[in-house]
């Protein structure tokens, strides 16, 4: 019977002024959930304040955080040590929340005489929408909840399921607009969390934003970013001499050739940061890929997926599908996460396609000089959860700084059309990031994505930095080092 | 139409001598009957529908996961739906309630699907129905194996838009009667404050009790509230010893052990086999298979397990691995992740299963309007008995939410409205009651256990009069423990158990009542020469005022 030592958020509002953290330990069977645990507390502290009802993750009663992230007390496994805190919600006592305001927003069908019953099509685009017990966990979770008026992933999920479904006789569209459908900036957080692994981003959020595009109702601001792509194949305008301007062809490796990949820039770093791009290129190079790198390649058409924007998706996929098919390429790098999420998850491509990071990982790479500074490592949401990659940018930092900084993991706010759509929003967002930054009194904040680059630098007080640029400057260490040894 | 997620302002309820609140309809219980019967209720009047959880998070209607039978094709018939259910039920069920329950159950499935519950479909655009254990045409309507949640969340909807006031997290722990008519209850909230609600008619939608098992698959909530609220307020239950065990729950982990696996599994083509390999169903029902009715294959596992043809941890495999994975992930897809969280990918592997409480066919005495034997109080869904007789079949419990919720709904609306004052006597039982518990001595929790421990060993699949008499008398003696609330908080608690104790003991001496073995009651210290179509007994009876068993036939009301 293994023994449990756990932390509790205590709060009673008729007495406490704040809440604080009490250790109890407690003997549980093996496989206990966290629940299980609670029940034990319960028993030797029966003031603890919980909810549950059905035990097995059907009801959404008991979702709680477990070291900083929330999960459903009855599902998740019980582990040693563990900090048991209450949703991001108002607190009621312990790690009770009040759910009623999130519980009353999410919206009703509203049936009306001689509609339609719905087809069997429309009923399987509804149903992985329809699987949601209502947790909360998303919404704990929401970064755009924290700083604009949004009512938040499921209510979102909710408004999607109704416009699918024919027996529903509102317009859903005008009030997901005015309850914040433009404010998430498709951080995917909710997705990861739901313990129902319901896609709110891509299944709910670019859904509805598409029917309102058919509606006219998109943002301007995302509507000029869909006419740059038109006329110019790329979503930024051309400031400078493009990476593409700069290098094309196939780029050979200064050694042995460990891998040969197509490799996709993407318009932020072609255009807005070039300098970062040829920074990566070098450190490719210097690691043994080979890069092919067809000119004719445009933007990725993220931009537009994650605005609703979705009309020339096909033709924009096909034509970057085929620039790299043609030249024979199995694999195709990305740098950017919006990028790579996009290919990735957006895109049937017959090629393989794998983040830097990922790559650099795998094929091992070339040692640094360490660089005197203590770096914080920002996690790109389209890196993390977008494409599940989180340790390979640590073990690249790990090599040539100091010290890596964790920092909370959450939205930068310049993602999901936010940046543009909804300025206020973002920068709110990358305000708080800012914040966070400060207190670790860290020398540099390092990121692996133009966007979060991008914009954290225009927020923060601190030098922000891609993860090849601090790489190669731990590279051009060592050379300044050896020559001089030499 | 606005939905209000009430909370009650603390001056609605604090101060004794104070009005409380006040409503024509008072639902008590907020699973699939309960919201049923208060979207009907509220066209007659105001509602107030309290919940001891959240409404659509309690009960066991958000867990049910195989489906809701109704006959919707013209190969099936009425007919043939009730003559399943009276077998099914060991023809005790109580013929005028079958006869409602499959007349009307396809009218409230279109009400659901017209309120835009989204059950699977077949490529004809109809509602897909499903093959479900003792029944000769696949008629129950699914939605994956979220069934009950699916019904559950459209439910939810509509009462987001109703006018009905929600009491969320406030626990009834007496109705109000005056000159032997219920006229209200008498209710906790979360914090442990008193409030009273006083009503022209009051439904108790509490759902079943089986949580008073050790193993069980119910939520929380399922103990069995309304058979004791019915009971102390003079109303009879009937066949209280009628206690369902599902033949498959989980057992491990240990913690979780009894959560239900669900009948789709089997109803898709999953096999039961000892710890042997043998597919032991071959010898317990030869034609049914594994698709025979549920008392009967939880006794057969049962049997196999006491037999020593058991798994090391006591149960037997109920195996998928020879289906399709597609259809595993599209038709049972919560078991999946279950199982997948617990270490078992169920499309490679087999499930471990034994039996584990789930349903009391046996509840508060009722007539197809849902009165029961004490005016102004109604009773529906798993809180009301005599639908399913000595054995429901899988999907008729939540048609039955639905039909008689609706109904219940309807007659509490349709009654008389009263101008009732306060009862002040009975509050103040309820008060002394309270201050009790800070006198008592025993913590809840721990009287629970044993409750729930005494009642898994003593009164489960197999019964005899001695172990039954024995049970009895621990039982007895766990209810005589004076309770102790540590906070305001847990005085809910304390009377929750206390409802707990107060069900064992029905469901025991109803066990000890009936001298024969039927449907989900077994005897094994009984030798009967009749089966269960020639039975000379009806329904057990009990209630303050007298107890026993009908002698003439299941369909005759008393005595």
């Amino acid at each position: 019977m293994p023994q449990i030592k756990v932390k509790i958020y205590r709060f009673d509002p008729s007495k406490d002024t704040e809440g604080t953290l009490r250790e109890y330990t407690v003997d549980v069977a093996d496989g206990a959930r966290v629940l299980h645990v609670l029940h034990a507390v319960h028993e030797q502290d029966p003031d603890l304040a919980y909810r549950y009802c059905c035990g097995t993750g059907q009801c959404g009663s008991c979702a709680l955080q477990v070291n900083g992230v929330p999960v459903l007390a009855c599902f998740h496994e019980a582990t040693d040590g563990m900090v048991l805190r209450p949703l991001n919600l108002p607190v009621q006592k312990d790690l009770v929340v009040d759910m009623g305001p999130a519980l009353a927003s999410i919206a009703s069908l509203v049936p009306g005489p001689g509609r339609d019953l719905p087809r069997k099509r429309e009923i399987d685009a509804i149903k992985p929408l329809r699987s949601c017990i209502e947790c909360l966990a998303c919404v704990s979770i929401c970064p755009a909840m924290e700083v604009a008026e949004f009512t938040g992933p499921t209510a979102m999920r909710q408004e999607m399921r109704l416009a699918l479904d024919p027996r529903d006789t509102r317009d859903r569209i005008p009030q997901a607009i005015q309850e914040g459908l433009f404010t998430c900036t498709t951080c995917q957080y909710c997705w990861k969390v739901c313990p129902k692994d319901i896609q709110i981003p891509g299944k709910a959020i670019e859904k509805l934003r598409a029917i309102a595009n058919r509606q006219g109702l998109t943002l301007p601001r995302h509507q000029e970013i869909a006419q740059i792509i038109r006329e110019t194949g790329r979503s930024v305008p051309r400031t400078q001499p493009t990476f593409l301007e700069q290098v094309g062809g196939t780029i050979e490796p200064y050694g042995e050739v460990k891998a040969t990949v197509g490799f996709f820039v993407g318009c932020m770093y072609n255009l807005r940061l070039p300098r970062t791009a040829l920074d990566a290129l070098e450190v490719l190079r210097r690691n043994g890929v080979r890069l092919i790198i067809p000119p004719e390649q445009i933007c990725c058409g993220s931009p537009l997926i994650r605005t609703g924007q979705v009309a020339a998706i096909p033709e924009i996929q096909e034509k970057n599908i085929r620039a790299f098919v043609s030249r024979g390429v199995d694999t195709v790098l990305t740098m950017c996460a919006g990028c790579g999420s996009t290919l990735k998850n957006d895109y049937r491509t017959p090629f393989r396609v794998v983040d830097i990071n990922e790559l650099l990982c795998s094929i091992g790479i070339e040692m640094p000089d360490i660089l005197p500074v203590r770096a914080a490592y920002h996690d790109p949401c389209h890196l993390l959860r977008g494409q599940g990659i989180r340790d390979q940018p640590r073990q690249i930092l790990g090599t040539v700084v100091n010290e890596v900084v964790e920092l909370p993991v959450k939205c930068c706010g310049a993602g999901g059309g936010t940046r543009s759509g909804m300025p206020q929003v973002s920068h709110a967002l990358a305000g708080k990031k800012a914040e966070e930054i400060s207190k670790t009194g860290v020398d540099v904040v390092v990121t692996s994505c133009p966007f979060c680059e991008f914009h954290i630098r225009e927020h923060s007080d601190r030098p922000v930095q891609n993860i090849t640029s601090i790489l190669l400057e731990g590279y051009r260490a060592k050379d300044a080092r050896c020559s001089k040894e030499n | 139409m606005q939905f209000i997620y009430v909370r009650i302002e603390p001056t609605l309820y604090k101060m004794r001598g104070d009005e409380g609140l006040k409503s024509h309809v008072l639902i008590v219980g907020s699973g699939g009957a309960g919201v049923r019967a208060a979207l009907e209720a509220a066209k007659y009047g105001d509602v107030i529908i309290t919940s001891k959880s959240i409404p659509g998070k309690g009960g066991c209607t958000p867990m049910a996961e195989g489906g809701y039978n109704a006959v919707l094709r013209s190969q099936d018939s009425c007919v043939l739906h009730s003559e399943d259910t009276f077998r099914g039920g060991a023809y005790l069920n109580d013929p005028a309630l079958v006869e409602v329950l499959v007349r009307e159950s396809p009218d409230r499935l279109n009400d659901l699907v017209r309120w835009g519950a989204v059950f699977d479909f077949t490529e004809e655009d109809t509602v897909a129905q499903r093959s479900f254990g003792g029944q000769r045409f696949p008629r129950t309507c699914y939605a994956g194996d979220r069934t009950g949640h699916e019904v559950m969340m459209t439910l939810l909807e509509q009462l987001r838009t109703s006018d009905v006031q929600v009491l969320s997290e406030v626990t009834v722990i007496s109705l109000l009667a005056e000159e032997n008519r219920v006229t209200g209850a008498y209710a906790l909230t979360r914090d442990g404050n008193p409030v009273t609600i006083r009503a022209d008619s009051t439904v108790l939608a509490t759902g079943g009790g089986s949580q008073i098992y050790d193993i069980s698959t119910n939520s929380a909530t399922g103990t069995g509230d309304g058979y004791a609220l019915g009971y102390r307020a003079g109303a009879e239950l009937i066949d209280m010893e009628m206690v369902q065990f599902h033949p498959t729950g989980a057992v491990y982990p240990y913690d979780a052990r009894g959560r239900l696996i669900t009948e789709a599994v089997r109803g898709e083509g999953g096999i039961l086999t000892n710890a042997r390999g043998e597919r032991f169903m071959e010898r317990y029902d030869p034609e049914r298979m594994e698709l025979s009715t549920r008392d009967v294959v939880a006794r057969a596992i049962a049997t196999e397990v006491l037999e020593g043809r058991g798994t090391a941890r006591g149960g037997v495999y109920l195996d998928v691995t020879h289906l399709p994975a597609r259809q595993i992930e599209e038709k049972l897809p919560v078991m999946l992740e279950q199982f997948l969280r617990f270490g078992v990918d169920i499309r490679s592997e087999p499930m471990e299963v034994a039996p584990t409480a789930h349903h009391f066919m046996g509840g508060l005495r009722i007539t197809p309007d849902c009165t029961t034997t004490v005016p102004g109080l109604f009773a529906c869904g798993e809180a009301a008995g005599g639908l399913h007789g000595a054995n429901r079949l899988g999907g008729n419990a939540l048609a039955e939410t639905q039909v008689f919720g609706k109904r219940a709904g309807e007659s509490a609306g349709k009654s008389r409205k009263r101008t009732d004052s306060l009862p002040r006597k009975a509050i103040a039982v309820q008060e002394e009651r309270l201050s009790a518990y800070r006198s008592g001595i025993e913590n809840p929790v721990k009287i629970r256990r044993d409750l729930r421990l005494a009642m898994w060993e003593g009164a489960g699949i197999f019964r005899t009069a001695p172990e039954l008499e024995t049970t009895l008398e621990k039982v007895d003696a766990l209810a005589a423990r004076p309770l102790k609330a540590y906070a305001v908080s847990t005085l809910a608690e304390c009377c929750t158990v206390e409802n707990m104790c107060l069900v064992a003991s029905l469901v025991v001496r109803s066990a000890l009542l009936r001298t024969e073995s039927r449907g989900a009651h077994v005897r094994t210290d009984i030798k009967q020469p009749w089966d269960a179509a020639t039975s000379p007994f009806g329904h057990t009876y009990m209630s303050v005022k007298r107890a026993g068993i009908e002698r003439s036939g299941c369909a005759d009301a008393a005595d």
